[in-house]
């Protein structure tokens, strides 16, 4: 009897004292970004956080009063006391589990960018899934606070271009884990995505509201690092080759001339004709390498599967040796293209972000042991190859073009 | 007797009990990622490492078919004698608590850095071990119980959770296979792996219990088989997934594997790994202090429940104290070193020891046993 008692007072003293629980977040006690900036501002680290405003309701959506987000911004020396700092001036625990984008201002990616995030890994609370955005020729907070979508919150605005890289491959969705792998790899440099922001044209006359709708936020191209450090950026078709050998095409189009005899060229002035472009269905690369000599040779084979998308030239695609035409035109140009990026990058960059390095290490093991800390100059030098093939399966609902 | 003779486990609870193991190690930090040759080729190491840990663990198993219907401290008397029999108990006593403080200890330690991080340590302690003094507290039958319907669970939510992160899985990671790994750091590793096999040990205090002793070698087979091939699985989608250097750093990498998982815009599988986790870790836990009591037990020929509370009580003071001292698994020596060498001893010196006196004294001790039988 005594015994159970006891038992009984110690579950009563248990209930008791752990009917609160220690770690509790109150929803009405956070602020929950969704963006973050990091910038450096005079030898010191800025934080810009793009925060939820529980205030906007539907309503304020109908009768579009205020903002769905409110921005604050901290300052310290390290990420943390950046941190920190907001909630001097804020009212809310900054809650970053829910943060999809990192935008670093383009200061800060050159100065180094592992060297000042420890804190992203570190923290429980920020997610490794969140993509990251280097702000090209600015800070990370001027080209936040920019919607000119349709999504009300700007961030989910940001997400959605960044996941469109579906739809159009010239840019990049590197996200922290895989920017980290690429970090860690050696003879592959890491690559990431781009925002700028941009003048519009303002279509709609009748807005009063002049404020961002001027502007718009792009994401086209690529930004180079060599490890940490960035070092450069590639323009939107050359992020496409680097997609293309990255074997990261799910989709998007590719445009070339195409000749139905030596006569004919492209137009010169006015629209183009004799093009056509072709909807990418799939895309598979396979990069290796090849020593001759004391040459080594990059090698790259793309079979690219594609439906027809628009055809501006005397071409019947019912007839079997016009569609040949066409797919080898096509190859022709993304064979173009690529070498030329390929060219661009080891002109002005010497830096494999193509990971031309892993194909070394994989087929030459135990030559990577000695070459693997000249790769960069290795690459810079090497013969590049490269093959692609076409696929045109589908032609659409026509089959002779209109012209 | 300190369990009841009624208390019998069929094999695959036993199986499900000892594959917890090894299991919950890998699904917490998975230690294998940094074991040379720490690079690709770490699930090849873990392959090698069976067959030594089979021989590594052969005079645990041979005293265990010699001596399956005595547990391991009574066949240590009968063979060592009445005194050394003693001090080969107070050892293992010592042993299983140890293992029980670093074990729970590093529990909490994950708890406090990816959930509770505000909650003091002394409270996930008590939580901990006093869930894991009840569960033991009636024998072995209810965490046997709980062991058979929660870990199949955990089984088929760990191949679930790896179907699911399929789209993280960088293949290419594990090129070029066995071109950079000596074939020395491949069996330094898997040595080193071998000596934190402590299963064995689990295995031998169960066999008292067994249902069918014929079946010792089989149920030491497969879960060693299985357990690894659950070890080599893990390290597999963390390395596809977070690279190889990436994970080296990672503290629990298999944590940080479940929260990259996504579908569409569907995130927090985390969740699911945390409960079974949770529950994975309070059974192995349980285990521990179970055997940390019954070892006891047999040291003062008291009953094993009278040492329940003061041990999670022992325990619970040590884990405070070193939890709030410095980091257990960041800052991993001298603790880890310390239960490798009581690991070493514990599975290999003196069962080995045993072994030698039993073919000196095998006639006396045949006829100690023949005459308790009769």
């Amino acid at each position: 009897m005594k015994k159970k008692i006891m038992v009984l007072i110690f579950y009563m003293i248990a209930v008791i004292s752990l009917t609160g629980c220690f770690d509790a977040n109150e929803l009405d006690e956070l602020g929950i970004s969704l963006i973050l900036g990091f910038d450096v501002v005079e030898d010191k680290l800025l934080i810009t956080a793009e925060v939820v405003d529980p205030q906007y309701s539907s309503s304020s959506s109908d009768t579009g009063e205020g903002s769905t987000v409110k921005y604050v911004q901290g300052i310290g020396n390290t990420v943390f006391e950046a941190f920190r700092d907001i909630t001097l001036k804020f009212d809310r625990r900054i809650y970053a589990a829910h943060n999809k984008v990192l935008i670093f201002g383009e200061e800060l990616a050159r100065s180094g960018l592992i060297t000042h995030i420890d804190q992203l890994f570190r923290d429980r609370e920020q997610r490794e899934s969140a993509f990251m955005l280097i702000a090209k020729g600015a800070r990370a907070y001027e080209v936040m606070g920019v919607n000119s979508g349709l999504e009300t919150v700007p961030a989910n605005y940001i997400l959605d271009l960044i996941k469109n890289i579906n739809n159009n491959p010239k840019s990049i969705d590197t996200n922290i884990i895989s920017y980290m792998q690429h970090y860690y790899h050696e003879g592959h440099h890491p690559i990431v995505g781009v925002i700028e922001k941009k003048r519009k044209n303002v279509i709609d006359k009748t807005s009063e509201d002049k404020g961002s709708e001027e502007y718009e936020l792009s994401i086209i191209g690529s930004a180079i690092f060599r490890k940490d450090k960035l070092i450069g950026y590639l323009n939107g078709n050359d992020t496409k080759a680097v997609n293309y050998l990255l074997n990261n095409i799910e989709n998007g189009i590719i445009t070339f001339p195409i000749f139905n005899s030596s006569e004919e060229k492209v137009q010169s002035e006015g629209l183009p004709t004799n093009v056509s472009s072709v909807n990418v269905i799939k895309g598979k690369t396979k990069n290796d390498i090849e020593i001759n000599g004391d040459k080594v040779i990059l090698k790259t084979k793309i079979n690219i599967r594609a439906a027809l998308g628009e055809l501006i030239a005397k071409t019947d695609v019912s007839n079997e040796e016009d569609i040949r035409r066409l797919e080898d035109a096509c190859s022709k140009t993304v064979e173009v293209n690529i070498e030329s990026a390929v060219k661009k990058v080891q002109q002005e960059y010497g830096t494999d972000i193509f990971g031309f390095g892993m194909a070394f290490h994989h087929k030459y093991p135990k030559q990577w042991e000695k070459i693997k800390e000249n790769w960069d100059e290795i690459f810079k030098d090497a013969e590049f190859q490269i093959e692609v093939k076409t696929s045109i399966i589908r032609t659409g609902l026509i089959n002779k073009p209109t012209i | 007797m300190s369990y009841k003779k009624k208390d019998k486990l069929y094999f695959h609870q036993s199986f499900l009990l000892i594959v917890i193991y090894k299991m919950m190690t890998g699904l917490t930090y998975l230690p294998s990622l940094n074991i040379p040759p720490a690079n690709q080729d770490v699930w090849i190491m873990l392959l090698v490492s069976i067959p030594y840990t089979m021989i590594y663990s052969l005079p645990l198993l041979f005293l265990s078919n010699k001596f399956c219907n005595y547990d391991f401290l009574e066949s240590a008397e009968l063979i060592m004698g009445k005194r050394l029999g003693k001090i080969i108990g107070i050892y293992y006593s010592l042993f299983f608590l140890t293992n029980l403080i670093f074990f729970s200890g590093g529990f909490i330690e994950i708890l406090d850095a990816s959930l509770y991080d505000e909650t003091p340590t002394i409270v996930n302690t008590l939580i901990l071990l006093f869930t894991c003094a009840y569960l033991v507290n009636k024998g072995i039958m209810n965490l046997v119980r709980l062991t058979e319907l929660t870990i199949p669970f955990i089984i088929i939510l760990f191949f679930i959770l790896a179907l699911l992160g399929i789209d993280n899985y960088d293949f290419q990671t594990f090129l070029p296979i066995l071109s950079d790994s000596k074939f020395g750091e491949i069996n330094k590793g898997a040595l080193l792996t071998t000596i934190g096999y402590i299963d064995i040990l689990i295995l031998r205090m169960l066999t008292t219990y067994l249902d069918d002793k014929s079946k010792i070698n089989r149920l030491f087979v497969s879960s060693l088989i299985f357990s690894t091939v659950m070890i080599i699985l893990s390290v597999l989608v963390v390395q596809a997934t977070l690279g190889i250097e990436y994970a080296k750093r990672v503290n629990f990498p298999y944590y940080t594997f479940t929260r990259l998982i996504t579908i569409g815009e569907t995130q927090g599988f985390d969740l699911l790994y945390v409960v079974a986790w949770i529950i994975g870790n309070v059974i192995k836990a349980s285990g521990y202090l179970y055997f940390t009591t019954i070892a006891l037990g047999k040291v003062t020929n008291k009953k094993n429940q009278v040492f329940i509370i003061p041990v999670a009580l022992i325990a619970t003071i040590a884990i405070v104290y070193i939890k709030d001292n410095r980091p257990i698994l960041a800052v991993r020596d001298p603790y880890q070193q310390m239960i490798h060498v009581f690991a070493f001893i514990g599975v290999l010196v003196i069962p080995l020891m045993a072994l030698i006196v039993y073919f000196f004294r095998r006639d006396k001790i045949k006829s100690t046993i023949n005459s308790k039988e009769q």
